[in-house]
């Protein structure tokens, strides 16, 4: 390929997908290869690709998936959205507020760092199996990254910015929209990022402990059934649902927020 | 000389938390006439970007009287413009956008000011630049659109509060160059703050020597040198002596130590 420039420019645009696509599509294939051919599969204990992407097109085909995926977006919508209004509010507060955010920095900080999605059990219990308990569990575990962010976002607002507004004239409503806002929404869409993959986590728990439907009691009913091919299926779903929306929000980060560098 | 700017008898006083009040200016009195060039020098922590802000609105003092062309001072307004030392650019607006923010704020509508603002981009030689983001701009670039943005709600006086200090020496030279031609171009009045003696003697029409905190006015030194001025001044004599004689008002101010 020397000296061949048509190839080097392709390359430089588009080598970086393409090593990546190539981990991803090896991935597969060796363990494909690895289960045909090296080791006797057993279908109690494992499953290959090819089994997997039958038996999720088996439940793509009968409805199975979208109606799954129906009943787990409601309480992770519903539990989402309460994290994100509350945590900013929270998160607004601490920021604002010197003696607010002495005062609840050190919990909330105890909170985030303890695996919360252990009183996964007591929430249930609590709130029942419906779609409340689901909710509020995932919203336990989504609103911190939205307090932690909004605060940090709130506290490194640049006061002479602040100052430039103010010196040009600029109303309080002046500050709040040109510079606050602006200034703490990169952090909140950064925390989006976070609280996604603990949102996913949560609804899959919540669905282990208490659920009739939904991709979580899915995954733990086919497990029970021995049904490995359509767990991984539905496993399958879950990854490309979390890689979709992180790599979206940093997509919708870099789209909206260009003075944001290194991002 | 009637006074344009007026300030008489500022005191300012602040205290910052768990310390002991600190007067940081005493009875300061400035006077600078219509289309002047007045430099502030003196010693670090003296008060003299403090009083830029004052005079700006920005901190109300404890005492004493400021007007512009008669109009008393009080707080923020469009008669008054800041060129800030560290740009104060907000990051997520382009050039362009960063320029209109004083009219934005004043309500002109869009067309008529991005007309109005076209011409300060071109004054600062930023052609081409209009839709860059800070963060893609040199130190000068950043500070070109700083003096764009003060300059474009047409104030009566700019106030400069060590604009050129965040840049590296080589680009500090060009931009006072650049000052001195826009200065000239827009006519307007300009108090400019600065701890270098070169660079207030080359731009001013006076300097005004502040002693150490609490600030009060120690000498002012007339600048006679004539306009335009241009870099092969720097190297006369008459340049030196004017240095040496500000440096000779100057040096008993200054902590051995460094700062306080």
């Amino acid at each position: 390929m020397k000296g061949n420039a048509a190839f080097d420019e392709f390359w430089y645009k588009n080598g970086r997908w393409i090593m990546g696509a190539v981990a991803v599509v090896g991935f597969f294939l060796a363990w494909e290869a690895l289960l045909t051919w090296l080791i006797p599969l057993n279908q109690f204990v494992m499953s290959k690709p090819s089994l997997i992407f039958h038996g999720l097109w088996q439940d793509v085909l009968n409805g199975n998936l979208a109606s799954d995926l129906v009943v787990s977006a409601k309480p992770f919508l519903f539990g989402f959205v309460a994290a994100i209004v509350v945590g900013i509010f929270v998160g607004t507060m601490m920021g604002w507020r010197l003696r607010v955010g002495y005062t609840l920095d050190p919990l909330m900080t105890a909170l985030y760092a303890s695996p919360l999605v252990a009183i996964a059990p007591l929430v249930i219990i609590a709130f029942g199996v419906g779609v409340p308990g689901k909710a509020i569990l995932i919203f336990v575990l989504c609103v911190f990254p939205f307090v932690f962010n909004t605060y940090a976002g709130v506290k490194s607002v640049d006061q002479l910015l602040v100052n430039v507004v103010r010196s040009m004239g600029g109303s309080s409503t002046d500050i709040y929209l040109k510079v606050l806002i602006p200034s703490v929404l990169p952090y909140i869409v950064a925390g989006a990022r976070y609280a996604i993959g603990r949102a996913l986590v949560g609804i899959l728990v919540g669905e282990f402990y208490a659920a009739t439907a939904g991709i979580g009691y899915k995954i733990a009913w086919y497990s029970d059934m021995f049904e490995l091919s359509r767990m991984f299926g539905y496993i399958f779903v879950m990854m490309v649902i979390a890689v979709v929306f992180t790599e979206g929000i940093r997509w919708a980060e870099r789209t909206a927020f260009p003075w944001r560098t290194g991002m | 000389m009637v006074a344009y700017i007026e300030a008489k008898d500022v005191n300012l006083t602040f205290t910052p938390p768990n310390r002991a009040p600190v007067t940081a200016l005493k009875d300061f009195n400035v006077e600078v006439g219509e289309g002047e060039f007045v430099s502030i020098v003196g010693p670090s922590g003296c008060g003299k970007s403090t009083f830029l802000n004052v005079l700006l609105g920005l901190i109300p003092p404890v005492s004493g009287e400021m007007a512009i062309n008669g109009k008393r001072v009080e707080g923020p307004g469009q008669d008054r413009a800041m060129v800030f030392q560290e740009f104060g650019l907000l990051p997520w607006r382009t050039v362009l956008n960063n320029v209109e923010l004083g009219l934005e704020l004043q309500g002109m509508a869009t067309n008529e000011r991005r007309a109005i603002c076209q011409k300060f981009i071109e004054m600062v030689g930023l052609v081409g630049f209009e839709g860059h983001y800070p963060h893609e701009l040199s130190g000068g670039m950043k500070q070109r659109v700083g003096i764009a943005r003060a300059l474009a709600s047409d104030p009566e006086v700019l106030l400069m509060d060590e604009p050129f200090a965040a840049l590296d020496a080589q680009t500090r030279d060009i931009m006072q160059a650049e000052l001195l031609r826009i200065w000239d171009e827009a006519k307007k009045t300009v108090l400019f703050v600065t701890h270098q003696i070169e660079e207030a003697v080359y731009l001013s029409d006076r300097v005004i020597v502040m002693t150490k905190r609490p600030g009060r006015t120690k000498k002012i030194i007339d600048i006679p040198l004539p306009r335009p001025r241009n870099y092969e001044m720097r190297v006369t004599q008459e340049f030196n002596d004017l240095k040496l004689a500000l440096w000779n008002e100057l040096k008993d101010e200054i902590n051995p130590q460094g700062n306080d």
